[in-house]
């Protein structure tokens, strides 16, 4: 059983190369048999992965501590929910998992379009696997989660050797969000792979129109989705276990993380001009190759070593490989694009400066300069090595300055964007639009400046946020108001029967509403407090409305840790509210300790107590409190942005108006027999989808 | 669960004044984890205590901002500073985002005349072109259009 996700593994990947040859073989010859064979083969390739990743959580339940991989981030008293996340703590089980969560993406796509798109999924079939060598090439030569501890016997004779009990997993990553932020940040990485896939598949195949950004739109947000989750997961888990006090650090993994989300999203927004105005098909395509390769770059980043990172635990001397892999796919993507770059060619026209194409191309240029920012912050420290010989370092105070003004811009986008007509907006409508929401934005920004606000970012934050507000509340308003009128039902049930008519421009809608609660929470941060101080049984510490009070300190003992926890009662004028208790954990099995922290969040404020240790000169606990004002709201607008992503997937439910060709039942008479294509109103039960 | 005790009396020292907080977010924490200096909460970290309490000397003493800041550049190099500076070559970090702003924005402004021009060019082209004769098939689908159109205009309007 030690092996046999092993042989699982090197099976998949010799089912990987056939799905890659057989499937070149099919593209050449048009062989319906040859391509049924490979498109087979990628679908093997998936069941072994599965079968291989299974095994080695058999491995982790049965505490094999034979395995190194397990014996490293494992041990027998770590609690049933480790043990299942314990997977993806290291270096080559994360690389599996990578594989794991590819290999549902993969499968789920060759399922669905088989027999489908006869010209389009081979070449579909071929770049998938093809992504899927690199990482079986990693799972097993270079990075293999199955290596056995080796032990010499009578006559050097080696044979497998087995340790009593495992290193245990490291401190950090026990805590109940890391079982659901990587895989859930993972999900989104390996989902941008089948955009990736169509788009190279459309430009190797010549596949005409815009077929493959219908076929992946979904797919695309599915991983845009995740990887929004996947971000502020893990920010909320460095939130609540780090014990800094912040949620973002500009750490090169978060980072990596950020980049193909900002492609991503200008890749959502700019595909709506192709579906369109058939604008932009050059631009759609190299987006997602970007949002693909950042992706890879990315993890070449965090487990290269070139950067510095707090996630040390994925770092290793694979980078190399990663960084030939980024190179084989650029050369690729440049290849066919200019083989094939004639079949891109649009006929971009843009009726006025003042329409939604105009926002759409500002909103591209905001969000790539993001990343453009955020990539030069990154990696600008090996530049700076490679050029001057000594590192630099690139922290928050440089990525707050750039990001803070482009991400004021975005937010402005967000709110003008979806109010511009197509073609051209007149001035009237402009002003019609615009009016109420601008001077409600003004009016905010007034009155927080009357009571007091003095941070320019802050009030401009908030003009911004409460104008996007309303600009998204009239727009629901005014369909709203128009089906009240016609059906008789109250304005909230026709804004749902609104939203669920097109689902795709109001669940888009949601999001941007979630991103304005993201933006709020953050601005908060500049109002954050801290107070430190060493706090004797009934010692008193202040901060903001707070009064905490040490009641007493006491010590307890779990299989898999000891603790040391503080007893805090926290009263808000004069009157108790809350106890607290914060932790510092030590785990002997490998020696380390972690953070519990205490938080009380409401929407106002969050009180964060980390028990920071004990004073070695006192022998007194130390208690670190932090004042962090609107932090709820970014958890929230993240709820809020996956929520409105799941509205946009859903298909639209309710009839709606189209414009059809009737090729039936044309009741006027014409004269000379000529029978022209009418114009009519049908109504379908179901849009295949959302039209915006 | 006093052996526990001792192996964690750590901690990272406060600093003692706002300026001497304000300063050290312009400084990193040399023990290589990426982290601003009064941020970094690392257990065992062996830099941070002792850069803090430094830190809070300085500011004791009277020292000009920028003067402190030298000194800790000096004494750990420029890896110290937690935002490259803004003279010399790597000053270069704080001009790419507005490069590839204005270099973008260039593109932009460039791509909306050109196909504005285009839009303009298919207008005049369209206009002289001989007008499409009326037929009756294509009187009825005026007609029929323009139904439509009232009735979407309905549909979507307030």
């Amino acid at each position: 059983m030690d092996l046999f996700g092993s042989y699982a593994l090197l099976l998949a990947f010799a089912f990987a190369l056939y799905a890659i040859f057989g499937g070149i073989a099919a593209i050449i010859t048009r062989r319906p048999l040859l391509i049924k064979s490979a498109r087979n083969a990628g679908f093997a390739v998936c069941v072994l992965i599965w079968i291989g990743t299974l095994s080695l959580w058999y491995l982790f339940y049965t505490d094999n501590y034979s395995m190194a991989y397990v014996a490293a981030h494992s041990n027998r008293s770590l609690s049933p929910y480790y043990k299942f996340s314990a997977l993806w703590s290291g270096q080559e089980g994360s690389l599996l998992f990578w594989s794991f969560l590819l290999s549902i993406y993969v499968f789920s796509a060759l399922y669905t379009y088989r027999g489908k798109h006869p010209e389009l999924m081979p070449y579909v079939g071929v770049v998938l696997a093809g992504v899927q060598i690199f990482f079986l090439t990693m799972n097993n030569f270079i990075a293999s989660p199955f290596q056995v501890f080796a032990g010499s016997g009578a006559g050097g004779i080696l044979h497998l050797a087995t340790r009593a009990d495992g290193s245990g997993l490291n401190p950090l990553l026990q805590y109940p969000e890391m079982a659901i932020h990587p895989p859930t940040l993972y999900s989104g990485y390996t989902g941008f792979t089948i955009p990736f896939a169509f788009a190279l598949a459309a430009l190797l195949g010549r596949y005409p129109g815009e077929k493959w950004i219908h076929l992946t739109r979904r797919w695309t947000m599915i991983a845009w989705a995740f990887q929004s989750a996947g971000i502020l997961l893990g920010a909320h888990w460095a939130y609540a276990v780090l014990g800094w006090g912040g949620y973002w650090g500009w750490d090169p993994v978060e980072n990596a993380s950020l980049m193909p989300w900002l492609t991503g999203t200008a890749f959502l927004h700019s595909v709506i001009m192709q579906e369109k105005r058939g604008m932009m098909r050059v631009w759609n395509v190299w987006l997602v190759f970007l949002t693909f390769m950042l992706c890879i770059l990315g993890t070449s980043l965090t487990r290269s070593g070139a950067v510095n990172s707090v996630h040390a635990f994925a770092e290793s001397n694979i980078g190399h490989w990663f960084w030939g892999f980024l190179l084989l796919i650029i050369l690729v993507c440049l290849a066919a694009y200019f083989k094939n770059r004639d079949y891109l060619r649009s006929d971009n026209q843009l009726d006025s400066m003042l329409s939604r194409e105009s926002s759409f191309l500002f909103n591209n240029l905001i969000l790539l300069v993001a990343c453009v920012a955020v990539l030069a912050g990154t990696l600008f420290p090996v530049l700076s090595e490679a050029v001057r010989g000594s590192k630099i370092s690139v922290g928050p105070p440089f990525f707050n300055r750039v990001n803070i003004p482009i991400a004021m811009f975005l937010l402005f986008l967000t709110g003008v964007g979806p109010l511009l007509a197509w073609r051209k907006t007149s001035v009237e409508s402009l002003k019609k639009n615009f009016g109420f929401p601008l001077i409600g934005g003004i009016v905010a920004a007034v009155i927080a400046v009357a009571l007091g606000l003095r941070e320019f970012y802050v009030t401009l934050c908030l003009l911004l946020s409460v104008f996007v507000t309303l600009t998204i509340l009239s727009e629901f308003y005014r369909g709203a108001r128009v089906i009240s009128a016609r059906t008789g039902a109250n304005i909230f049930s026709s804004a749902a029967q609104l939203t669920m008519r097109n689902t795709r421009r109001y669940g888009g809608y949601v999001v941007h509403f979630g991103m304005v609660l993201v933006f709020i929470g953050i601005s908060g941060q500049a109002f954050n407090q801290d107070k430190q101080m060493d706090m004797s049984a009934g010692s008193e510490m202040n901060i903001g409305p707070y009064n905490l009070l040490l009641q007493n300190y006491d010590s307890t003992s779990e299989p898999n840790y000891s603790a040391e926890r503080a007893t805090i009662d926290v009263s808000k004028n004069g009157r108790s509210v809350m106890m607290l208790y914060p932790t510092r954990r030590f785990y002997p099995s490998n020696q380390e300790s972690g953070t519990m922290v205490a938080i009380a969040s409401t929407l106002r404020e969050d009180l964060y107590v980390v028990y920071a240790g004990t004073n070695p000169d006192t022998n007194l606990p130390v208690i670190h409190a932090y004042l962090n004002p609107l932090v709820k709201w970014i958890w929230l607008g993240g709820a809020v942005v996956v929520l409105g992503t799941i509205l946009a997937l859903l298909p639209n439910r309710q009839a709606v108006m189209v414009l059809s060709s009737a090729t039936a039942g044309a009741s006027a008479p014409v004269p000379g027999g000529a029978q022209p294509a009418q114009v009519s109103y049908s109504a379908r039960s179901q849009l295949p989808d959302g039209h915006d | 669960m006093g052996i526990a005790s001792a192996l964690i009396p750590l901690h990272v020292d406060a600093q003692k004044t706002d300026r001497a907080k304000s300063l050290g977010t312009k400084l990193m924490c040399m023990c290589g984890c990426g982290q601003i200096l009064t941020q970094c909460n690392h257990i065992n970290c062996p830099s941070s205590g002792p850069m803090l309490k430094e830190l809070d000397a300085h500011v004791a003493k009277g020292e000009a901002d920028d003067l402190i800041v030298q000194d800790f550049v000096q004494e750990y190099g420029e890896k110290v500073l937690s935002a490259p500076p803004t003279k010399g070559f790597n000053s270069i970090a704080w001009y790419i985002p507005g490069v590839a702003f204005a270099i973008g924005l260039g593109i932009v402004i460039t791509l909306i005349r050109l196909w504005r021009q285009r839009d303009v060019e298919r207008l005049a082209t369209a206009s002289s072109a001989p007008p499409v004769p009326h037929t009756a098939a294509s009187e009825l689908r005026d007609v029929q259009l323009e139904r439509a159109r009232k009735q979407v205009d309905r549909e979507t309007e307030d």
